[in-house]
């Protein structure tokens, strides 16, 4: 029934448009009847009736359903229009599809990056209990928790329901004996651990209650990507034995692929074991427990936050020297990801970069469609006469917009599948970038079709209401002759052009200023050679490497076996390498009285070989570096850089001096033999912190760098390395072979990329404003032609016309810049509190930029102008 | 178009009612409805085009009006508009309820005249 009524519609609006013809008919004749001749008749009876076509779309719409009709045949309307204007139609659906791609494709990245999906049930009740740092550190708020305040957490049920603990970022070796050992990162977990989350392996099983007990503990549940990976995804992998650590361990379920959480994605999962020993009080001086916690029913995250602060104050109240100014703060274990992640404030940056080319994107566009409406005066001007309301042009005008805008859309996503592919190939510096899942899913997807809905209103909704606003008369009457004719019209145009330009600049300046930052942090002098090294981590496990003599003996054979590499110069290992954050204790130093608790003197703890100084180019300033007779028998001995003398102990008198570190273990005196030059402390800050130098011999560890310095490639050094390092040990994994300059690379942590990314943005924002700069121009030159012509006429030569339509092409960009530059101003202090660390500000940017913006601009005018100077003033005014 | 003032605007659904109520005495075609209004109510209510067509087919689509191919009484082809069965039954009760409002109103206008109180 239905569908016949759609299909009889149309002998319906002929119906109507027959009784209306007989009806006009009719009433001529009659009239013709009374002697009125036909001419009159045929008019009386037309002016009599009123508007036939509104008449009949009244009648017609008595059958539509409200508009809907109407409007898919405005719509096909529109498409023919576009149809016939492709230059116009293409150039507006491109601009609109690059708006919308970047936007798409950046939003990608925060859907992934900021909006995590949070494995299991309820993930909205899961709950991190984070220690909160007295100092000054990168996120004091996400410390790890000690053994024993976890405990005191997981004893208060009545607000956290069920607590878990997990040590994460473990290194450990994979395999061995007849495999190649790999060097994994895993978590040690509490058996209730999957419970938080109420999610269970995807084969086999989690975790049991009492498998954290010595003895039970040697079971692993692995993740789906490591399963895939080394194991070819064989559902047999449950039930067999693995060698982890040198020892077995039996796997017992792999987890599904979506149990990731961002930077906490290990390879595996082994039960951890707290021991009696955990419960000491010195224990709490190892803060490396994440806790994560179901609330209880009922129990907001404030009120567990005051609760965690509350059991943290109560810590410190009894253990004053340990606890005394750690803090505690409760997150909601998505935000905390988030927060840990620490990206947000980057996103937040190419989020508006990306905002402000859509929005210059749709400027143009907006500019395109109100040229095009002012082509179209008569046209409008004709169908408002014919009898179309204002509301059904304007209308019609959005919908033209709309249809540009969803070509836009649907082409933009075409180039967002392409972006996110770019994206996803871009980012994977790290291993922990490389594993954040970037895919253009339903939210991106949704994303980008608000997108174009906002394209289609911002560009269109300013043209139709303008265009709507005709004066029949006028606009049927005028023939071109008008010769500013415009004006009005020209000067919408030119604010919008002149706020394209200023959001251009904007965006120039912010990416001048993180450029410069960014480059001048990658090109700073780090104060060591970075060239012709390779380094690799080794981590010496408790089984075969108990202690510190066993410890030092390894690294001793090792370092004697890989100088029989030919082409290697020098050969050293070192508890952290140069520039990359070393950790930092407190010092003391004799005949120096400490300073009060609350301004703890610290410095930077690194334990070397004697070769060290020498393969990394550290140069000594005063007094002697380490040797190999610094040994576990020799006095204990020491060596600070420059800021460690300058800010601790003055000129002059530093070798001689006896400094003693607060370490684990008894803490001794170490006389000072050298002063040496700093290097930065962390590649990616400026600031350089005091630091002591101990020879490894006197201090061993289970953990360091091996750097080795060659005259060849530091890749062709690889092979010999693994292989002596097998020769002494075949279980014994390497961790991240690279060369040194790889290392720095990483560090960056995407930087560079960022910084690109944007200045893309930015050179895009810079093109479009050029495009809407010369269409303005273009534009007026067309409508001033004649206008022109007549100046020409009365004597105007091409140089004065050239120089008018400049000056109004450089007025709009001066003005647009001033507005940019004074909103640009305070960018520079902006980035400085958000990137901590590294320093934005550069004057020099803000000129720079204005420069490139006016060459810009007048290029951009160039075009039009010469064309004005063409001008034939007897062509010009014949013109109508 | 100018108007004549003495002509008011009809409430709602009085167009409807005498459309319905003219096509009761016969089928006819557009003009003819219109001009049999006109002068039926001996030119004191003039319906205008710009209404009369909406509004039959408004009532076609009630299915309270049909339409089928025809000649005008000039011999022109048009459309003769009939009324359904379901029309003659709206125009009853739309008629009797519109006689029951008619009289209220004539009643309240009545009391409404002090020297006849």
């Amino acid at each position: 029934m239905a569908f016949w009524k759609l299909f009889s519609r149309r002998r319906r609006y002929e119906d109507v448009s027959v009784s209306i013809q007989e009806h006009l008919a009719e009433r001529a004749e009659e009239l013709m009847e009374e002697g009125v001749p036909r001419a009159e008749a045929e008019r009386r009876a037309r002016r009599e009736f009123g508007n036939v076509t509104l008449v009949e779309q009244r009648s017609r719409e008595a059958w539509q359903w409200p508009t809907i009709e109407s409007i898919l045949a405005d719509v096909r309307f529109a498409v023919r229009q576009l149809v016939k204007v492709p230059g116009f139609t293409v150039t507006a659906v491109l601009t609109l599809a690059l708006g919308i791609a970047v936007n798409a494709t950046m939003f990608s990245m925060v859907s992934a990056f900021l909006m995590p999906h949070i494995p299991g049930r309820d993930p909205q009740r899961v709950v991190v209990v984070s220690a909160v740092s007295p100092y000054d550190n990168f996120l004091p708020d996400t410390y790890r928790v000690s053994a024993p305040n976890y405990e005191s957490i997981r004893a208060d049920r009545r607000v956290f329901a069920d607590t878990a603990a997990m040590w994460n970022e473990i290194p450990g070796s994979l395999g061995g004996k007849d495999e190649q050992p790999e060097a994994i990162q895993y978590e040690a977990v509490t058996p209730n651990y999957f419970g938080i989350f109420g999610v269970s392996p995807e084969l086999g099983r989690g975790l049991q209650p009492g498998e954290d007990q010595p003895g039970r503990d040697h079971v692993v549940v692995i993740s789906h990507a490591l399963w895939a990976r080394r194991y070819s995804s064989n559902p047999a992998i449950v039930g067999k034995s693995i060698r982890l650590n040198r020892e077995d361990y039996t796997v017992v379920g792999v987890m599904g692929a979506d149990f990731r959480l961002m930077l906490m994605t290990p390879q595996l999962w082994t039960p951890l074991t707290l021991t009696p020993a955990d419960q000491t009080p010195d224990a709490r001086r190892t803060r490396k427990l994440m806790v994560l916690a179901r609330l209880a029913p009922g129990v907001t995250v404030q009120q567990a936050d005051a609760e965690a602060k509350r059991l943290a104050a109560q810590a410190a109240a009894d253990y004053p020297q340990i606890d005394g100014r750690w803090g505690a703060s409760v997150r909601i274990l998505k935000d905390y990801l988030v927060h840990d992640f620490h990206i947000a404030q980057a996103m937040a940056v190419m989020m508006t970069a990306v905002g402000l080319v859509l929005l210059i994107a749709c400027a143009n566009v907006s500019g395109l469609l109100l040229t095009r409406a002012a082509g179209r005066q008569k046209e409008l001007a004709i169908r408002a006469s014919l009898g179309a309301s204002r509301w059904r042009i304007v209308r019609q005008l959005f919908l033209e917009g709309l249809t540009i805008a969803l070509l836009g859309g649907a082409a933009g996503l075409g180039l967002t599948w392409g972006g996110v592919r770019l994206m996803r190939s871009l980012l994977t510096f790290t291993y922990a970038i490389a594993t954040i899942p970037i895919r253009l899913d339903e939210k991106v997807l949704l994303f980008a079709m608000g997108a174009t809905l906002l394209a289609a209103l911002f560009s269109s909704v300013a043209p139709a209401v303008k265009a709507s606003r005709t004066d029949l008369n006028a606009d049927l009457r005028s023939e071109g002759r008008a010769a500013t004719a415009g004006r009005n019209r020209n000067r919408m145009r030119a604010v919008q052009v002149g706020s394209e330009i200023a959001m251009a600049l904007f965006l120039l300046c912010g990416t001048g200023l993180l450029t410069r930052g960014v480059y001048s942090l990658d090109h700073q002098r780090l104060g060591f050679r970075e060239d012709h090294l390779l380094t690799a981590g080794l981590l010496l496990d408790g089984a075969k490497y108990p202690d510190g003599p066993a410890q030092a003996r390894f690294v001793h054979d090792l370092l004697s076996r890989l100088h029989l590499i030919p082409g290697l110069e020098d050969v050293a290992v070192t508890s952290n390498m140069p520039a990359t954050g070393a950790g930092k204790v407190p010092v003391h130093i004799d005949g120096i009285a400490d300073p009060p608790p609350s301004e703890p003197r610290r410095t930077e703890t690194v334990v070397v070989t004697p070769e060290f100084f020498a393969a990394s180019g550290i140069a000594a300033l005063r007094g002697r570096t380490f040797t190999d007779h610094d040994d576990v028998n020799a006095p204990r001995v020491a060596v600070v850089n420059q800021r460690f003398m300058q800010r601790y102990l003055g000129e002059g008198d530093a070798v001689g001096r006896r400094v003693k570190l607060e370490v684990a273990g008894t803490p001794q005196w170490d006389q000072i033999v050298g002063v040496v030059a700093d290097v930065k402390s962390y590649s990616e800050e400026t600031r350089v912190d005091p630091l002591v130098y101990e020879p490894f011999a006197q201090r061993p560890a289970n953990q360091f760098s091996v750097m080795l310095r060659g005259q060849a490639d530091p890749d062709s050094m690889i092979a010999p390395l693994r292989q002596t390092v097998a020769a002494l040990d075949a279980e014994l994994p390497l961790m991240d072979v690279m060369s040194m300059e790889r290392v720095i690379d990483q560090q960056r942590n995407g930087d560079p990329v960022f910084v690109e990314i944007l200045g893309t943005f930015a050179g895009l924002a810079l093109l479009l404003s050029a495009i809407g700069i010369y269409g303005l121009i273009a534009y007026s030159v067309r409508q001033r032609t004649q206008e022109f012509g007549i100046r020409v006429a009365l004597g105007a030569n091409a140089r004065d016309i050239a120089g008018m339509v400049l000056r109004e092409g450089i007025l709009v960009a001066a003005i647009g810049s001033a507005i940019g530059l004074v909103l640009a101003l305070p960018l520079g202090r902006g980035f400085d509190a958000m990137f901590p660390g590294i320093h934005f500000s550069s004057p020099g940017i803000y000129p720079a930029v204005l420069l490139v913006m006016i060459v810009v601009a007048v290029g951009a005018t160039l075009a039009p102008a010469r064309r004005a100077m063409k001008v034939d003033p007897t062509a010009a005014l014949r013109i109508e | 178009m100018p108007r004549n003032p003495d002509h008011r605007d009809l409430f709602a659904g009085a167009l409807e009612l005498m459309i319905l109520h003219t096509l009761r005495l016969k089928p006819m075609h557009g003009y003819a409805l219109a001009k049999h209004i006109k002068h039926a109510s001996d030119q004191l209510l003039q319906i205008e085009e710009g209404s009369l067509y909406p509004a039959l087919q408004r009532l076609m689509r009630a299915e309270l009006l049909e339409s089928e191919s025809g000649v005008s009484a000039k011999g022109r082809p048009t459309r003769i508009y009939r009324l359904t069965d379901a029309g003659l039954r709206h125009l009853e009760q739309e008629t009797s309820s519109f006689e029951k409002m008619f009289t209220g109103i004539t009643r309240v206008l009545a009391t409404s005249r002090p020297q006849e109180a």
